[in-house]
């Protein structure tokens, strides 16, 4: 690299490009993102679960869903969701729930069915035993799942500077266009960053999950 | 969710003309059994003759395709499910403890969704694991698959304990432990039947463990029910070969009518005698030096009767003496036969007997060890 990046350069880049609140709007925008896709995907795992009927062509649907490049699905949705996060959150939502959905599913379903059959025969309901039982015995594989969707996150939110969504990808967007590159430098590498960091995170808390709770 | 009490003891239950088909075969064929209050009864067969099945007709985990199960009065039909099975304490073979939960909160999961608060949880965790003998603090918090397979099945008894319920449903509890360790179980087990006195419907493939544990036992074959009755009875006189198979009798009672009393009596000993005069304060004091459970009561050279620590705890607060109390005795001379020692003692509910030679007590005819001697 001929163009060192100082410390001077990136304090330099981090200030005029409002770093420091662009990476706040980025997480931001990320959790709102993240939570949704867990409490619709795991809903939406539970649901075909408990009616299986359902769980194939769900799951094919989103599965086409996933299909759809991502600046595509943006796209689409800003009719709808007018310009601002609205579209990126919605974006990053309908991508994770396939993950999310899929893995929870495939838990519920993996769980050995002694377990369901004792709680049911030492007197738990049948709600009672997917949250006491089933539910917490497929934590690791759901937990694998919020993984998955957490990197598509991190993804779809990066690219939403390009609809005026705010974050990280707005210094992004600004340094193609005025063609700086000290800032695509710095923001591409703190984007990446973390990302890593996350996921990392998450490896670990889903590492824990598997100790606890994983029978397999 | 906090659900009310559906009986707190049980009188009776009644399986009539119950059926369950899978296909074109009956795993149960119009099964007529009646459960005894406070009995622990043994269901035993071959594999695949519908014991499971059966007895999981009684918690509703299976529902009959015919006849109904009631119990003291309430057909389970009407009765939600998962109140009932609150009610009965369910152990099987592999336990199912659930991973994800440490000892303590297997046990105490039905008390917490009962709405039990978290000490009263605790203090019940603690007070089942004394009684399967595992110290709580060493066990509580600690998950299953860090347990060896006994003491697993100890906390699945626990477990099965947690609501006190009146009724206990068992297939093959001890069934996947190593003999040894399923002899200590079953002695500890026996122990625990006596002290919390519930009934208790027991399956097995075990004829050892069925003719130990068993008040009564039911022979199943291909669904139907070929005969119940108290272990003597299936031994002296099976209904049919598969009885006589199952209790072994064909090969080992050859010479049932030719053996005698004197062959299979304890020989006695002078422990076991009490005076007449002496006051059952003092008697609670020698017999528990003694370690005797019962004792026998002479004045002199004349037998009086017998009795029981249990009973001479209840007269404790008055000062009697034990010719007062003592209770009649079964005696047979050496010479009897066994069998008809055996159905005396049977017809009278004793289940000890002292054998004397003229005058004088030369050995004590315990049923059960009989029994076992015998198989
Ligand atoms: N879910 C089922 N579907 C089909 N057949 C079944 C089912 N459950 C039990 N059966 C059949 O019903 C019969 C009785 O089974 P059950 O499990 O009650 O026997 P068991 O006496 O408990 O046997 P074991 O001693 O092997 O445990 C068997 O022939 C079995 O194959
Ligand atoms: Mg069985």
């Amino acid at each position: 690299m001929e163009n060192m990046l100082t410390i001077r350069v990136i304090a330099d880049v981090w200030e005029r490009h409002l770093m420091t609140m662009r990476t706040i709007e980025h997480l931001h925008m990320f959790s709102i993102a993240l939570m949704l896709s867990i409490m619709i995907g795991v809903s939406v795992g539970v649901f075909i679960y408990m009616r299986p009927k359902t769980a194939d062509p769900v799951l094919n649907f989103l599965n086409i869903v996933e299909t759809i490049p991502d600046l595509a699905l943006i796209v689409l949705l800003l009719p709808i969701l007018k310009l601002g996060a609205g579209p990126t959150i919605a974006a990053c939502v309908l991508y994770s729930i396939l993950p999310v959905a899929r893995n929870t599913y495939t838990g519920l379903k993996g769980v050995d069915e002694q377990y369901t059959y004792v709680a049911h025969a030492i007197g738990l309901s049948p709600r009672e035993a997917l949250f006491k039982v089933r539910i917490p015995m497929s934590l690791p594989l759901i937990a694998g799942g919020i993984r998955i969707a957490l990197v598509f996150c991190m993804g779809v939110v990066t690219l939403g500077g390009l609809v005026a969504a705010g974050g990280l990808g707005t210094v992004l967007q600004n340094g193609i266009q005025l063609y700086q590159k000290d800032a695509i430098l710095v923001a591409g590498i703190w984007t990446g960053l973390l990302a890593v960091i996350l996921d990392g995170f998450a490896g670990i808390i889903e590492k824990k999950l598997h100790e606890r709770y994983g029978t397999w | 969710m906090q659900t009310e009490r559906l009986f707190e003891r049980i009188d009776s239950i009644h399986l009539e003309g119950i059926t369950k088909k899978y296909g074109h075969g009956f795993a149960v064929k119009d099964l007529d059994l009646e459960i005894q209050g406070g009995e622990l009864l043994i269901l035993i067969g071959p594999s695949g003759s519908g014991k499971t099945t059966a007895l999981r007709m009684i918690n509703r985990m299976i529902e009959q395709d015919a006849g109904t199960v009631t119990i003291n009065g309430i057909n389970t039909k009407d009765a939600d499910p998962v109140r009932l099975r609150r009610n009965m304490g369910y152990v099987i073979q592999n336990i199912g403890l659930f991973p994800h939960m440490t000892i303590g909160e297997n046990i105490g999961l039905v008390p917490k969704l009962e709405g039990w608060d978290k000490e009263r949880i605790k203090e019940r965790v603690r007070t089942l694991l004394e009684f399967v003998s595992l110290p709580p603090d060493m066990f509580m918090d600690r998950y299953p698959r860090q347990l060896s397979g006994g003491q697993q099945q100890r906390v699945g008894l626990a477990r099965a304990m947690a609501m006190d319920p009146p009724l206990f449903l068992m297939d093959e509890p001890f069934g996947a432990l190593d003999p040894i360790l399923r002899k200590q179980l079953q002695k500890e087990f026996l122990k625990i039947k006596n002290e919390i006195n519930r009934t208790i419907v027991f399956v097995t493939h075990d004829i050892e463990e069925a003719l130990v544990l068993g008040d009564r036992i039911a022979i199943m074959n291909q669904g139907e029910l070929v005969q119940v009755g108290p272990p003597e009875e299936l031994i002296f006189n099976p209904a049919n070969e598969l009885v006589a198979d199952i209790v072994d009798t064909q090969r080992k009672f050859k010479h049932m009518d030719t053996l005698k009393v004197k062959d299979l009596m304890s020989p006695f000993d002078e422990k076991y005698v009490l005076e007449g005069r002496t006051e059952t304060c003092d008697a609670v004091d020698v017999m528990t030096e003694r370690d005797l459970e019962t004792a026998f009561v002479f004045e002199g050279e004349r037998l009086i009767g017998q009795v029981t620590m249990v009973e001479l705890m209840k007269c404790r607060t008055r000062s009697q003496k034990l010719s007062d109390v003592a209770r009649p005795v079964k005696i047979f001379q050496p010479t009897d036969s066994v069998a008809f020692a055996l159905s005396e003692m049977k017809s009278t509910g004793e289940y000890l007997a002292i054998v004397m030679n003229s005058n004088d007590p030369i050995g004590i005819l315990i049923s059960d060890e009989v029994l076992l001697k015998l198989i």
